[in-house]
């Protein structure tokens, strides 16, 4: 179940994601958030069981929070996303998996990034991306509609259309669009 | 009888004391001059950075445990940074479960049952006493926490080097409203007048309206 979409920018990145939580053919909830924020400048969007996607994003929050007090600086992107996944990766393969799918987004020096990991940890970088069940009528707006040199309010518009194009086909998606944007050179300290 | 104890010195004496304990304490009371002082509005830790050598970058004294609570120790200071990473992994391991930030009285009792244990068997305490500096739901909170788990609770606090001299210039000068750059000053003072002038000092500050601790500058504003 769930929409959510992840898009890259020249000046920052956009998550956008439903409301719905469902419970088999039933609507559990219409006002979840999907959308985490890991710190000022890095956010991940799950599509997957709402347990499993707080208690992880709560363990990274932890994780992240450690490595910069010990080391003095705050993680990159990049890294949120292998710390992530590799929690993930070893809850696999020891038979307890996080039924999960993510996108971690955020800006850091190097400028913005989209990462998306499942359930098995495989990671990748992506220009855009979406998961959950109502993906594939979201990915059909985005193949259409993205362009690399777009702005960050562009590519805001891009990923709610696509959200709510989704929620229109879509039974496990609905009840509203939640939009996170981060402009490069966000705080990273701010909560 | 008095033989047999001797060869069990992590066990009580005829005194019925603790001699490992005891050395622990007395390796804290070499430490750097460490000075802990509270208010209802602030709480300030201060530590001397011991002479360092040219070309030395000096040893960080003053430390962020989360965003709410800082802490700073004398005695080995080896032993200082692993209560340190202690109490920094127990403040997250709060927050994972209670989606909540750790009270300081909470930090210091684990951190107290942590060291307790390396008092009951035949392995070495830690030779550092801690400061943690805090604000929580009950306000401003300073506690300072022994080798020996023994926790305190209070207004101003000093280990390491000379505490009991520095202390009491802490005591002379504090006032319940003293203001956070009098603090500095007063604690300044304190250090550099039982190590003969001139000190490197680390400072770090909460206070109950920004509820975040920071490191400070050491020059007195």
């Amino acid at each position: 179940m769930t929409t959510t979409v992840g898009i890259r920018s020249k000046d920052g990145v956009v998550l956008a994601a439903d409301k719905r939580a469902s419970k088999g053919f039933f609507v559990g909830s219409k006002v979840v958030q999907k959308i985490f924020s890991l710190d000022g400048a890095t956010a991940v969007a799950i599509a997957g069981a709402m347990s499993d996607a707080e208690y992880l994003v709560n363990l990274a929050k932890a994780e992240r929070r450690l490595l910069a007090l010990r080391r003095g600086y705050p993680l990159s992107v990049k890294e949120s996303a292998k710390l992530i996944s590799n929690i993930v990766y070893s809850s696999m393969k020891s038979y307890n998996p996080f039924y999960v799918e993510l996108v971690v987004a955020g800006v850091d020096q190097e400028g913005a990034h989209v990462y998306t990991s499942d359930m098995s940890g495989a990671i990748t970088s992506e220009d855009f991306m979406s998961s959950g069940s109502g993906s594939p009528i979201a990915y059909g707006v985005l193949e259409q509609g993205f362009r690399k040199e777009f702005s960050l309010d562009e590519a805001r518009k891009l990923a709610e259309a696509a959200v709510r194009a989704a929620m229109e086909r879509d039974p496990g998606s609905g009840n509203g669009v939640d939009v996170l944007a981060i402009p490069n050179g966000h705080s990273l300290e701010a909560n | 009888m008095a033989t047999e104890m001797g060869r069990m010195p992590f066990f009580y004496n005829q005194e019925g004391r603790l001699v490992q304990v005891d050395y622990a304490l007395q390796a804290v009371s070499r430490g750097s001059t460490t000075l802990g002082l509270k208010t209802k509005d602030f709480a300030l830790l201060s530590s001397q950075v011991k002479p360092t050598r040219p070309l030395m970058e000096p040893a960080e004294k003053v430390f962020v445990v989360d965003d709410h609570i800082g802490a700073t120790g004398s005695g080995y200071i080896g032993d200082v940074t692993t209560l340190l990473d202690q109490v920094r992994v127990a403040a997250q391991r709060h927050r994972i479960v209670y989606d909540e930030p750790i009270d300081v009285g909470t930090l210091s009792r684990n951190l107290s049952e942590y060291l307790h244990e390396f008092t009951m068997y035949a392995v070495r305490p830690f030779g550092a006493s801690v400061l943690l500096a805090g604000i929580d739901h009950l306000g401003v909170q300073l506690i300072q926490v022994d080798p020996s788990g023994t926790t305190f609770k209070g207004s101003a606090f000093a280990i390491g080097q000379s505490a009991d001299d520095a202390l009491e210039t802490i005591v002379k000068g504090y006032r319940p409203d003293i203001s956070v750059d009098a603090a500095v000053a007063l604690v300044t003072q304190a250090i550099e007048g039982v190590n003969g002038g001139k000190s490197v000092i680390e400072h770090g500050i909460v206070t109950a309206n920004s509820k975040r601790f920071e490191h400070r500058q050491s020059t007195v504003g």
